[in-house]
């Protein structure tokens, strides 16, 4: 029904009606709340106010267990250990008197060699600060030891306000070993808490900050829970409430990592004290690293200490010149040195520019190139050799004259082909990408030096010096790849993520970084170039040699600008008809890499090939 | 500006300040930097709200019924999109994500149906006499009533229900249509509860009608309606597998369940009759800090407000609403237009419907619905739906002749 037209004074007449009946019916429905609270503030007030003060039913947060990262073969790495908080609930104090006496107590407090727990200025402090939040726990001593957690425990009852809070801390039962491939947690700082995925942290959690604990954080951190305790007069926990809601925290996932232990525990004995460089050992055919090794050491440890002990002993690691904080193996970048020489020669074997039967001048030990002397590294000279002597003896003289002909642009492509100059993408932050460029490029990262590319820069790039630089890692995948032939892959450290029961949730597949392809022939040569290097009587490398193993390598002594010693390096891959392991081994300034890394990585290839060798030498 | 009621004003700024401060006083137990905290956000969602108001002020009404049903359309599209992804996760439902804005097509629902609803009404009238006109108003009414209960939010379908039962008073329907109307609901209420308190609810019907002189067809049509309804759930209910009706019981009070909500009423209770007379003074209580109110902030601000300020507070504050539903609704006095005392009358109806909800469920009136306190609960969607309602009471208060008073 359409309205007809209705006289206005009789639509007021109605809305008059209507809107007094609304406002009726607000009136009765706000007096029926006022007798309500009438009731409950007025007449039920007593009652009320005694089950407010007898409310001692707190609300806890439970934090979930963090997830345990374990090896290839399930050795527990990373776990956790209970950490105690002593903290002061000021609420807690009902006098002032109470107040005093706590805190008279709490200074008389004293371990057993009649040391102070506490100094009172910074006491005075807590209860200060705790006067303002009444509410708040504050804390008083972080991570205690069990025998001062003892000494509160026992004076509980004289001392109201304070409360023992159990946290869990990152515990590594292998010390500083891995250290740099687990990363640490830290108390999540204010800059981490306004990052939009972190909506979900709360001051004073413990957050992934760098390596493993960084890049899985989501996996480890599970899910926090919380429950409703009662607590006695002087604040302590009498015990969950029955039919309060509760939710149990779930623990982090646990993630299986490629880390094969056993070889991380030779390299990292491997490597002599006061060194520094890095290690790395992984399966070329699928990229996962069975070991990672940065020196000098880093104790995780000290990330779990208390906040005074660990300013000091952050600063130690910190200011120290030896950089213990970076992660050498992914951070670290060094000139690639002779090692480089496999991409010169399959640069010049796939763009036939050279076969194996080019021989360039006799190398006297010098080439002349235009009014420059470029000296190889052995004074004597190696004679006339083809590429695969070359790379024997690592001839310096033949790979300048080869790299002449073969020209920067196929040299550059074919470390593209295998990554150089790019980060791999491994599943730890921090790597970094190395420097491999072409020569227009060249000027224009030398611009600000105002460097021009000139002819004469190619006798540096084929001998794998001046604008060239890999990171251990990339070392390693490059020299694996080569062997493998069928493409580089992700180095990663992710095997599996499991549920805290171990059921399997995720599976790490390989990822193909690049196509790392070589015709027949080509790897052929150089793999018989590598192959001679530790196996021929005049090879650089024999001190890598493995019985009955076919173990190829690469030795190389990087010049650095500081003039110091070189830095020695050496890249290996076994077997080389089916390559299972590549190694990669860099030591800064410890001298050549036959004599200093090629040990090393003999040790870690002896301990994959052989392990009851290793297991006799241990007994 | 003389148009402006200083008086509606003036509860509605003191209101804001109220809840601003409550919400810093609920949450300052944290360790968030400042603009971080709710209390800061609280006061960017006014400073939006009051951008929305603004806005809405100076629009013509013609404007509001251009876009009455194109919003309606919309609402729909966006409630059916969020029942779409609703399985995903318990709750997520309910949000939708528009070019980084997150928004609860409910919220949006409230004012789309408020517009669209008086649109149809103030053209056509609504009588029970006459059930065919029902047919548009109540499927108007039915779709995102039903799209919102199966979020679930029995809470804010409810909103609709009231909304649109002051609407059909409004457009035509007496007291006792209303009371015809809604008695087979009540049958089932009461068949369930008690079986004399319905036979007592049948009798008054019958004799409701006869004394209204209303048609025969019609008083067998609410008679058969009303018999039926009861008899029909009453037969459900007794077939029905206990976890079934436990279900149900769950749905309709919350406090059933044993996650909790019934341990927050009481506490809640606990924490305003803690407050006596003049409260415990601001910042303190309890109840409030040590956290026995899980969702203190939002809905159990009015805890808060008790706890802290007693009944002295409360009472300020239950007049400040009071003052402002009563210059809201009175703002009808000022127009003859149906159209615009319609939109009076919807958004003085949402409003006081949430306030009654919630601060009865802080006391213990009613089962934990989840509706939030107009102008006092923290949360930014809410917070924006009552600045729009409250813009367009005055949008319309500035356009009305001044008659009565003013």
């Amino acid at each position: 029904m359409i309205y007809h037209s209705q006289h206005p004074e009789e639509i007021r007449l109605e809305t008059n009606l209507k809107t007094l009946a609304f406002t009726g019916a607000c009136t009765i429905a706000f007096l029926i709340l006022v007798f309500r609270l009438l009731q409950l503030q007025y007449f039920e007030y007593e009652n009320n106010m005694k089950r407010a003060e007898e409310n001692r039913i707190r609300k806890v947060n439970i934090k979930a267990n963090r997830g345990y990262i374990l090896d290839r073969n399930g050795v527990v790495l990373v776990r956790n250990r209970p950490s105690y908080q002593i903290s002061l609930l000021y609420n807690n104090f009902k006098t002032k008197e109470d107040r005093d006496s706590v805190f008279n107590r709490l200074l008389r407090i004293t371990n057993k060699d009649g040391n102070r727990l506490l100094d009172s200025a910074a006491l005075a402090f807590t209860f200060e600060r705790g006067r303002w939040q009444k509410f708040k726990l504050q804390r008083l001593i972080e991570d205690a030891s069990i025998e001062t957690v003892a000494l509160f425990e026992e004076r509980g009852e004289e001392l109201p306000g304070i409360e023992i809070l159990v946290e869990s801390r990152r515990d590594y039962p292998f010390g500083s070993y891995g250290a740099h491939i687990f990363g640490y947690t830290g108390e999540i700082s204010e800059q981490e808490l306004e990052l939009p995925e972190n909506t979900n942290y709360v001051m004073g959690d413990r957050i992934g900050k760098k390596g493993l604990e960084l890049s899985y954080e989501n996996e480890f951190k599970g899910e926090n829970g919380f429950r409703y305790v009662e607590v006695n007069a002087t604040g302590r926990e009498m015990g969950s409430v029955a039919g309060m809601p509760f939710f149990k925290p779930v623990s982090g996932n646990t993630i299986v990592t490629t880390i094969d232990w056993r070889l991380q525990e030779v390299a990292e004995t491997a490597i002599p004290e006061g060194l520094k460089g890095a290690v790395v050992a992984l399966n070329p055919q699928n990229g996962e690293i069975y070991a990672l090794v940065s020196r000098p050491p880093l104790d995780p440890n000290i990330f779990s200490l208390e906040k005074k002990e660990l300013h000091r002993a952050w600063a130690s690691v910190a200011l120290d010149t030896a950089k213990p904080l970076t992660n050498r193996a992914i951070s670290g970048v060094y000139p690639p040195a002779s090692v480089f020489k496999v991409i010169t020669a399959a640069a010049g074997l796939e763009n036939h520019v050279i076969t194996e039967y080019t021989r360039y001048k006799t190398c006297l030990g010098g080439f002349h190139f235009g009014n420059r002397y470029a000296k190889c590294w052995r004074g004597g000279g190696h004679g006339t050799l083809n590429v695969i002597g070359a790379l024997r003896e690592s001839c310096d003289v033949f790979f300048y004259q080869a790299g002449l002909d073969i020209g920067n642009r196929r040299i550059s492509e074919m470390g593209r082909r295998f990554s150089l100059g790019s980060a791999l993408g491994v599943d730890i932050p921090g790597e970094r990408s190395g420097l491999l460029i072409d020569s227009a490029a060249y000027e224009k990262w030398f611009e600000k030096r105002g460097w021009k590319w000139s002819q004469g820069e190619i006798l540096n790039i084929s001998i794998g010096q001046g604008a060239l630089l890999v990171t251990p890692l990339q070392q390693t995948a490059m020299i694996g790849a080569m062997a493998w032939g069928n493409g580089l892959y992700k180095p990663h450290f992710l095997k599996e993520i499991r549920s805290p029961e171990g059921d399997l949730i995720k599976k790490f597949e390989p990822v193909k970084v690049s196509e790392g392809n070589l015709s027949e022939r080509t790897r052929e040569i150089v793999l018989k170039g590598l192959y001679e290097v530790v196996n021929a009587p005049s090879g650089t490398g024999r001190r890598a040699a493995v019985r009955g193993v076919k173990v190829g390598g690469k030795t190389g002594s990087a010049e650095n600008p500081h003039g110091e010693k070189t830095h020695a390096w050496f890249a290996a891959v076994a077997p080389l008809d089916a390559p299972e392991i590549a190694v990669g081994v860099v030591l800064e300034n410890a001298g050549g890499g036959g004599a200093m890394a090629a040990p090393i990585a003999q040790k870690i290839l002896e301990a994959y090939f052989h392990p009851d060798t290793l297991q006799k030498a241990v007994e | 500006m003389k148009k402006l009621d200083w008086l509606f004003m003036s509860s509605l700024f003191a209101l804001i300040g109220i809840g601003i401060m409550l919400v810093y006083s609920a949450t300052s137990n944290t360790d968030l930097i400042w603009y971080k905290t709710e209390w800061f956000k609280q006061i960017i969602h006014f400073a939006i709200g009051f951008l929305f108001a603004a806005i809405i002020v100076f629009l013509p009404a013609k404007f509001w019924k251009n876009i009455a049903y194109i919003s309606y359309a919309l609402a729909i599209i966006a409630l059916l999109i969020v029942m779409d992804s609703g399985h995903v996760s318990k709750g997520a439902g309910r949000w939708l994500d528009i070019a980084g804005f997150r928004f609860q097509p409910s919220e949006f629902a409230k004012i789309a149906y408020l517009l669209a609803s008086s649109l149809w009404l103030s053209k056509h009238k609504v009588s029970i006499l006459e059930p065919k006109t029902l047919l548009v108003p109540g499927l108007m009414f039915i779709v995102p009533f039903l799209l919102v209960l199966k979020q679930p939010n029995l809470s804010t379908a409810l909103v609709f229900t009231a909304m649109t039962l002051v609407h059909f008073y409004f457009a035509g329907f007496r007291l006792v249509d209303l009371f015809l109307f809604v008695s087979p609901v009540a049958s089932i209420i009461l068949s369930a509860v008690s079986a004399l308190y319905w036979n007592l609810l049948i009798i008054c019907i019958f004799f409701v009608s006869i004394k209204f002189k209303f048609p025969i067809w019609l008083i067998i049509l609410v008679m058969v309606f009303d018999v039926g309804a009861g008899y029909v759930s009453q037969m459900a209910w007794n077939s029905m597998e206990d976890h079934q009706r436990s279900r149900i019981l769950t749905f309709i009070d919350p406090v059933r369940d044993p996650k909790g909500d019934g341990y927050q009423v009481i506490q809640s209770q606990v924490a305003i009759g803690s407050g006596g007379l003049f409260g415990k003074g601001f910042g303190e209580g309890s109840q409030t800090n040590l956290a026995f109110l899980p969702e203190k902030h939002t809905d159990f601000i009015f805890s808060v407000l008790g706890e802290q300020f007693g009944f002295v507070g409360v009472i300020v504050v239950l007049i400040l609403f009071f003052t402002l539903f009563l210059r809201g609704i009175m703002i009808c006095r000022l127009h003859t237009d149906r159209y615009v005392n319609l939109v009076v009358a919807g958004a003085c109806t949402i409003l006081f419907f949430h306030t009654f909800v919630n601060i009865a469920m802080t006391v213990g009136f009613m089962p934990v619905t989840g509706l939030p306190l107009p102008f006092l609960s923290y949360g930014g969607s809410f917070v924006i739906t009552c600045m729009i309602l409250i813009g367009l009471l005055i949008n319309i208060r500035l356009k009305g002749r001044d008659i009565y008073y003013g």
